[in-house]
């Protein structure tokens, strides 16, 4: 809970300007009804441009009328405090490089004490979203929201809350452990006797006090990884972004860092987690947003994710298909939805909530051999699959 | 900040010292290549004797007064010639024991006696050797223009003379013949002494207020110490250093591109801090390797060739100040191309063509005259060696701190430039 402090405060300077706002707007429109609609009118642009910009187009509520003014400004409170609540929000972010549409109006929040994964190929656009959100790359359109305040209104302030593990080991190989964690402590702004401090805390906390004082290059891939990892956190951001940490690396050395980020969540910090594999996603991520080519497909919890494929099942047919289409057979589109289809294999997902039996009924009758039937759970990988007709791991 | 910057690379350059020694070796390399290419050193830091073969294959009188010539008075002050048959002398060369070897060919003197043919002298160089046989050639030529001076004015006593040498003239001949000779050196004397031309070096005034007598024993300390030959190593030695600094330079920059390519210049960049510290850290160790390189190539240079260096603490500066402005340069050159193999190439055109148009490897005079007048008074490289070198020399005012200035404006210039563009590449993208 360690950012809850700066948090509450910037909330608190928020809601103390917007009930300045309010204050000041009541009481002129009841002294001074025609003065007081112009200044509120005003008002409610000027505070629709810093809550969100999407919103200035409202300037139509001119027309609604004074009670319509009045709704529009407390709905444009309430958008402002959920920006406020959210402690990373990304509205419309777009880079292109060249004719390369890297990312492509891409929207999300992530709120403290929440990972919101974003799974994607590579190539997705995923490092390039980080890039910008740390603010390391200037996106061609949209804005970073770093709680409540847009990153290029205040980069340095942004950054000072803000940790970031990049993809790649940026970490000083001939030094030690210890000494590059306190180095990018005191480049975090901390005094030495504070670096040195969080550095031992840190240290045990990724169970690398006994190899402390070993130079970077003699650890394992996985020590790296977490000592990468560390140096991003001694400063105790409140939000972390993590570019695919456990690349690379083997599967004990995944689940160490996988735990370690569990409990950082816990702790209340606000991660974003970009990723490729799908199980590091299902397991970790509270939401998910999948990308590719650079466009936010579908986000939401894993739940919400797998219902948009129709329910809970889904039914894998195996028979021979090159000679016979779904669109040959009759009213087969109003009781299934095709997910993936091959020469092989047919991918299925009830229309509707129905038994699964009658549907496999169905699925049994229909005008091809089929050799095989299997139910199963529909995975990220068959969401991306109905997203984007390719799996993720192609 | 920075000093946290400096104890990072400090301790990667303790843990991993390669780079470092690479860099520290390669200014005693240069020092002990100039030392080779410009031959061995005299006492006094003077050019010594030079030793080499005469080879008198004409075996007439006349020659062997010309063969005993380079062997009288002065001669024998700075030269050291050792008589012998060609293939006895070819051999020495070979052996790297004599610097040329003097060929007086047959008939030599009835070819000048008679005028028959152009005066001819072989001299064969040590090619192993640059200054000892480029010395015995300048004064070679001198000896044949001599002669061939001697022809034009007493070509018709020739015949006569060479009778005399040969014993078939009686006194009163001879005696005719000195007269004759006399009478026509002395309605050249006008022309010969005082020499039509003549070259008088201005001594610098002495400073106001300064002691007179001082002032005196001070010039001719300097005059002292720029006789000889040390003045002329102490001007090589300032032009190759101020280029080799420029490849050292360059290879004191390759950390920054370490850093862009393991990405920590990038870690640092999502941090709050700006990037002038991480960049002016850079700079400041970089100046640092090159000072140690500057103090082994000045100071061991000083040494084994013998030189005073007028003024150390000025040149010290001096030193300072364009190791700044090298460092800062390739700052700006790695921002330009961070990729290490594409900047190889950039940086050594850039190194060549600052350290050539600047003057540092070849006189100013010798420069293509578009380069001389338009490109070389910009070149920091040609601020400090000028600089450095007029300083050397004592002649006319010592410009040091204006070019320090300068030197410092630059580098704070390019630094500047150098983050402006790492902010650029990073907001567009580094990779």
């Amino acid at each position: 809970m360690f950012h809850a402090s700066s948090f509450a405060k910037a909330t608190e300077d928020r809601q103390g300007e917007c009930a300045e706002k309010k204050e000041l707007f009541n009481r002129k429109d009841r002294k001074e009804p025609m003065e007081g609609r112009r200044h509120i009118s005003f008002r409610c642009r000027h505070v629709i441009a810093m809550a969100t910009p999407s919103f200035r187009g409202l300037e139509r509520v001119k027309g609604v009328g004074h009670a319509g003014r009045i709704f529009a400004c407390r709905f444009i409170n309430i958008a402002y405090t959920i920006r406020l609540m959210n402690m990373l929000g990304v509205e419309r972010l777009a880079k292109t490089f060249g004719a390369i549409h890297a990312v492509d109006a891409v929207s999300f929040e992530v709120r403290p004490g929440e990972i919101y994964g974003l799974l994607g190929p590579n190539g997705a656009g995923k490092t390039t979203t980080i890039a910008m959100i740390s603010g390391l790359l200037k996106p061609d359109a949209g804005e970073v929201f770093v709680a409540g305040t847009a990153l290029g209104a205040d980069p340095r302030k942004a950054k000072r809350i803000m940790g970031v593990v990049p993809q790649e080991l940026a970490i000083y190989e001939e030094l030690t452990g210890r000494e590059n964690l306190e180095f990018w402590g005191r480049m975090a702004g901390l005094s030495a006797r504070d670096a040195r401090a969080r550095t031992s805390e840190l240290l045990a906390a990724l169970t690398l006090t006994d190899r402390a004082k070993d130079a970077v290059k003699t650890y394992s891939g996985g020590m790296k990884r977490r000592i990468n990892l560390g140096c991003a956190l001694l400063h105790r951001p409140q939000l972390l972004l993590l570019d695919e940490p456990t690349v690379g690396i083997d599967p004990q050395a995944r689940l160490n860092i996988l735990e370690f980020i569990g409990n950082l969540r816990a702790s209340g910090t606000a991660i974003l987690y970009t990723t490729h594999y799908l199980e590091e996603a299902e397991s970790l991520c509270q939401r998910i947003g999948i990308i590719d080519h650079g466009r936010l497909l579908a986000e939401g919890t894993l739940v919400e994710l797998q219902r948009r494929l129709g329910g809970d099942r889904l039914f894998a047919l195996e028979a021979d298909f090159k000679n016979s289409s779904p669109d040959e057979w009759n009213g087969f589109h109003q009781r299934f939805r095709v997910i993936q289809k091959s020469e092989k294999q047919l991918v299925v997902a009830a229309v509707g909530t129905r038994d699964p039996a009658e549907c496999l009924k169905d699925l049994l009758a229909l005008p091809v051999r089929v050799e095989n039937v299997t139910v199963k759970r529909p995975s990220l990988n068959d969401v991306f699959l109905q997203l984007t007709g390719r799996e993720l791991r192609e | 900040m920075l000093h946290v910057l400096l104890a990072k690379d400090l301790r990667r350059a303790w843990r991993n010292p390669l780079p470092w020694i690479i860099n520290l070796i390669v200014p005693l390399a240069m020092t002990a290549l100039i030392g080779l290419v410009f031959g061995g050193k005299g006492d006094n830091g003077a050019l010594g004797r030079i030793r080499f073969a005469v080879v008198n294959e004409d075996k007439r009188i006349l020659s062997d007064f010309l063969r005993n010539a380079a062997n009288q008075s002065q001669g024998n002050k700075y030269l050291d010639p050792v008589f012998m048959e060609r293939e006895e002398a070819l051999k020495l060369i070979n052996a790297n024991k004599i610097s040329a070897v003097l060929i007086i060919e047959t008939n030599f003197v009835r070819n000048y006696l008679t005028a028959r043919e152009p005066v001819t002298l072989t001299l064969i160089k040590n090619p192993a050797e640059a200054i000892h046989p480029a010395v015995l050639e300048e004064l070679t030529g001198a000896m044949v223009t001599g002669l061939n001076a001697i022809s034009r004015n007493f070509n018709a006593e020739f015949p006569a003379w060479e009778r005399v040498f040969e014993g078939k003239e009686d006194y009163h001949r001879v005696s005719f013949l000195i007269d004759q000779a006399g009478d026509k050196l002395k309605a050249a004397r006008q022309f010969i002494d005082p020499p039509l031309v003549s070259y008088e070096k201005e001594e610098p005034a002495p400073e106001r207020g300064t002691n007179q007598v001082a002032a005196t024993g001070n010039a001719k300390g300097a005059r002292s110490a720029n006789d000889g030959w040390s003045g002329l190593f102490a001007y090589l030695l300032i032009g190759m250093s101020a280029m080799f600094l420029l490849f050292l330079g360059q290879n004191a920059m390759t950390d920054l591109q370490r850093e862009l390519r393991q990405r920590t210049f990038e870690r640092y960049q999502t941090l709050h801090q700006d990037v002038w510290p991480f960049l002016v850290s850079k700079v400041v160790f970089a100046v640092v390797m090159l000072l140690i390189c500057s103090a082994i190539m000045f100071g061991g240079g000083g040494v084994a060739f013998q030189i005073h260096w007028q003024n150390p603490l000025a040149l010290s500066a001096l030193i300072a100040g364009y190791s700044c402005f090298v460092a800062a340069l390739f700052a700006v050159l790695v921002a330009l191309v961070p990729d290490e193999r594409r900047a190889s190439a950039l940086n050594n055109i850039a190194g060549m063509a600052l350290g050539l148009a600047g003057g540092c490897a070849f006189p100013r005079q010798q420069l293509p005259v578009f380069v001389r007048d338009h490109i070389t008074p910009w070149m920091p490289s040609y601020w400090f060696a000028d600089a450095a070198r007029s300083m050397q020399s004592g002649a006319g005012q010592n410009p040091w701190g204006a070019t320090l200035f300068q030197l410092l404006l630059s580098a704070a210039i390019l630094t500047a430039v150098a983050a402006w563009l790492f902010r650029r590449k990073f907001r567009i993208g580094l990779h």
